[in-house]
């Protein structure tokens, strides 16, 4: 990581849209983002895989266990399966809450910032233009001191 | 048994008349307000979360759920259920890729990509490959539905004639009418009217779902428990309500074959759930809201949807083995396709007698018709973009198209790929394609999610890295599957009867399985890896810290114009 921390100064890509994202991967936050992110996914994709697959696996091989009735001709493999359905309403619900409350926030602070660092880097180019318009650039500037 | 009187006709197509006038009201207006590429491929991005949500859970409810599932149930009890089950968890992972994605593509998967592989071609072209081969084997299992279900809804099933035309030409003709119409929709009004169209079916479907599920539930006593009874007394079969009735069976003294029986289940399994978040049309779908968040929204509601909609196939499948009944389901089709639709009939007549069953019959069916229509629209747009986007674009105009240029070659790409679908399911008509379905899904799994998941995730992975696992997996699954038992050497232990695609006699079946999944999409991810650590080429690590930023924080990432 350490070794794209440190600021390149580049001209903006198209692809980040003029952001210069060497800055962005070395901020602090971005790395807490990121690694809010692949914790939060890792975590949610082996709990519903886990899930699914230890229904699928006693589906195959735990038939007796699954035929047991539970309530009238409702047998365990049906809540089982319904419970499916419960899950995965209830792991959407809470990526998406967590999404909302500790990594949205985050974009948008590193979002708001690299914003401005490109107005600031643009002003200067502008800045700079404006200058070389005064000093030509076949005639350095001050030359007349030499 | 469904009497396919005149007037049950008359409605049917009445009916799909007016969904036709309909949706092609809306291609026009699209037509008229299409002029970007953004607007032909992503819709112009201005789609809501909730309207993109809609559309995504009508590109994914293929007349394959709505009648195969309630069909598998109606015949073989509990083990439909597991299809409901796969289709829907798979959400999740559509929903833990989708932000990551929005932000980073503009189009395609293959724009995601080409953030680790910038000097290659060659990777979009791949990507185009895939995109179209597993695009067209779903769209030809559901063209051939299409043909079935119409020449059945039209009772010409066997050696009938309507309006002068025998059943097999009528067949034909359906499928020819379902590719024009699908063809003019893609062409004319791309992601808009496709759009559009998915909407408006996927509110057609889900209520009519919903009302069918209120009337089975109604008849008894709206007490699951009931239902369940009849369906199982109905069956006849002491294990119609477990799991084993299909899939996974238990083979007496013979363990190898029980074992395999029960993998293949697995196999099964998880090319269901890892498939969705790699199928074309799903992905491409991804693009056309405004920012990340609200396509994290878009997944959500269909999420939601898809799950009301695949617990209702519960009510639908066992409704029908309880009322229906299986003889009268398999005589009318084999395979149970028709199951709903009996069962419609079977509900209306209760309610209004015969008027009563040829009206919800003649809705049920209109609406079945429009579920195929959508969902290969959906096939055909997602693979006209890639052909136009990745490979015409960027490979052979080397990234640098005119807009209207590529534009216009999407809207060629999308009349020869349906055009071709359109052959391929006239000849394919009377075979048995439904495990086309299934492996659609693992190819899906085995070429694009390694692809996908490994350039979002894996910062040494290469472009030769993309190449290996998009062809390996591409390549992997349809060797299986062509070795498998579905193409070759499957015969019906009791009665003798040829089980597989090719006729009986022809046997090159090496590989037990009946989906390759268990075994491609590993190798899939396997080819992806190694291409990646054995190829001399360096991974270009700007380009994994540009798509991590990007993809993170939506820095950069495709807006509405």
């Amino acid at each position: 990581m350490a070794g794209y921390s440190a600021p390149r100064p580049r001209r903006g890509s198209e692809r980040v849209g003029g952001y210069d994202c060497s800055i962005i991967v070395g901020d602090r936050r971005f790395r807490l983002l990121r690694s809010r992110f692949r914790r939060l996914i890792s975590v949610l994709f082996v709990l519903f895989l886990g899930w699914y697959l230890l229904y699928i696996g006693l589906s195959a091989f735990a038939r007796g266990f699954m035929a047991q009735p539970v309530v009238g001709n409702v047998n365990v493999a049906l809540v089982f399966g319904m419970s499916q359905f419960a899950s995965t309403f209830l792991l959407a619900w809470c990526y998406s809450r967590y999404a909302r409350r500790r990594l949205d926030p985050l974009a948008a602070q590193i979002c708001e910032e690299a914003e401005r660092r490109r107005e600031a880097y643009t002003r200067m180019m502008a800045e700079r233009g404006r200058m070389d318009d005064w000093f030509p650039a076949d005639e350095p500037a001050g030359g007349g001191q030499a | 048994m469904i009497s396919a009187t005149g007037d049950g006709r008359t409605l049917t197509i009445a009916l799909f008349v007016v969904f036709i006038v309909i949706t092609l009201g809306v291609t026009f207006w699209a037509r008229a307000n299409t002029r970007s590429a953004d607007d032909f491929y992503a819709g112009g991005r201005m789609f809501s979360g909730a309207q993109n949500g809609v559309a995504l859970a009508g590109d994914y409810m293929s007349a394959a759920s709505f009648l195969g599932i309630a069909g598998l149930i109606a015949l073989s009890g509990y083990d439909g259920f597991l299809y409901s089950i796969g289709f829907l968890v798979a959400w999740l992972l559509s929903l833990l890729l989708v932000e990551m994605m929005r932000n980073a593509g503009r189009f395609t998967m293959a724009d995601v990509l080409s953030y680790r592989a910038r000097s290659r071609p060659k990777v979009r072209t791949a990507a185009a490959v895939s995109t179209v081969t597993v695009s067209v084997f779903y769209l030809l299992a559901q063209m051939v539905g299409a043909g079935a279900l119409v020449s059945m809804l039209l009772g010409i099933h066997s050696g009938g004639t309507f309006l002068g035309v025998s059943g097999e030409a009528a067949e034909v003709l359906t499928i020819a009418g379902v590719g024009v119409m699908m063809i003019f929709y893609v062409m004319f009004g791309g992601m808009k009217a496709t759009t559009w169209v998915q909407i408006i079916k996927a509110v057609l479907l889900i209520s009519s779902t919903v009302v069918l599920t209120a009337l089975v539930l109604g008849r008894f006593g709206f007490n699951l428990s009931t239902m369940l009874g009849a369906a199982a007394d109905a069956s006849g079969s002491s294990g119609f309500l477990q799991p084993g009735g299909r899939y996974g069976q238990d083979v007496r003294g013979d363990t190898v074959r029980t074992v395999l029986n029960k993998l293949d289940l697995i196999s099964l399994a998880l090319a269901l759930v890892l498939g969705t978040a790699g199928l074309p049309h799903i992905v491409g779908r991804f693009f056309t809201v405004p920012d990340a968040r609200a396509a994290r929204r878009s997944v959500n509601w269909a999420i939601g949807l898809v799950g009301v909609f695949y617990l209702m196939t519960l009510a639908l499948g066992f409704g029908a083995a309880a009322l229906v009944g299986e003889k009268a389901i398999s005589e009318q089709d084999p395979a149970g396709n028709t199951a709903a639709l009996q069962l419609a009939h079977e509900l209306g007549s209760h309610l209004g007698g015969r008027l009563g069953g040829d009206l919800l019959l003649a809705f049920i069916g209109a609406v079945a018709f429009a579920t195929i229509l959508a969902v290969v629209s959906g096939l055909v747009l997602a693979s006209s973009t890639s052909l136009a986007h990745d490979y015409f674009g960027h490979v052979l105009m080397l990234g640098r198209p005119r807009e209207s240029q590529e534009v216009a070659v999407a809207r060629v790409a999308a009349f020869l790929i349906g055009t071709l679908a359109i052959m391929l399911a006239v000849v394919a008509r009377n075979l048995n394609v439904a495990f086309l379905v299934g492996l659609a899904f693992a190819m899906a799994a085995s070429a694009n999610l390694p692809a996908i998941v490994l350039s979002l995730f894996w910062k040494r992975f290469t472009a030769t890295g993309a190449l290996a696992g998009i062809y390996g997996g591409l390549a992997g699954s349809l060797l299986l599957v062509l070795l498998s038992p579905v193409v070759s050497g499957k015969v019906d232990p009791e009665t003798g009867r040829n089980l597989s695609l090719l006729p009986k006699g022809v046997d090159f079946q090496l590989f037990p399985l009946e989906n390759p999944g268990l075994v491609s999409i590993p190798f899939g991810f396997l080819c992806a890896i190694a291409g990646s650590l054995l190829s001399r080429e360096k991974a270009e690590p700007q380009g994994y810290d540009e798509l991590s930023v990007r993809s993170l924080t939506g820095l950069g990432a495709h807006r509405p114009a």
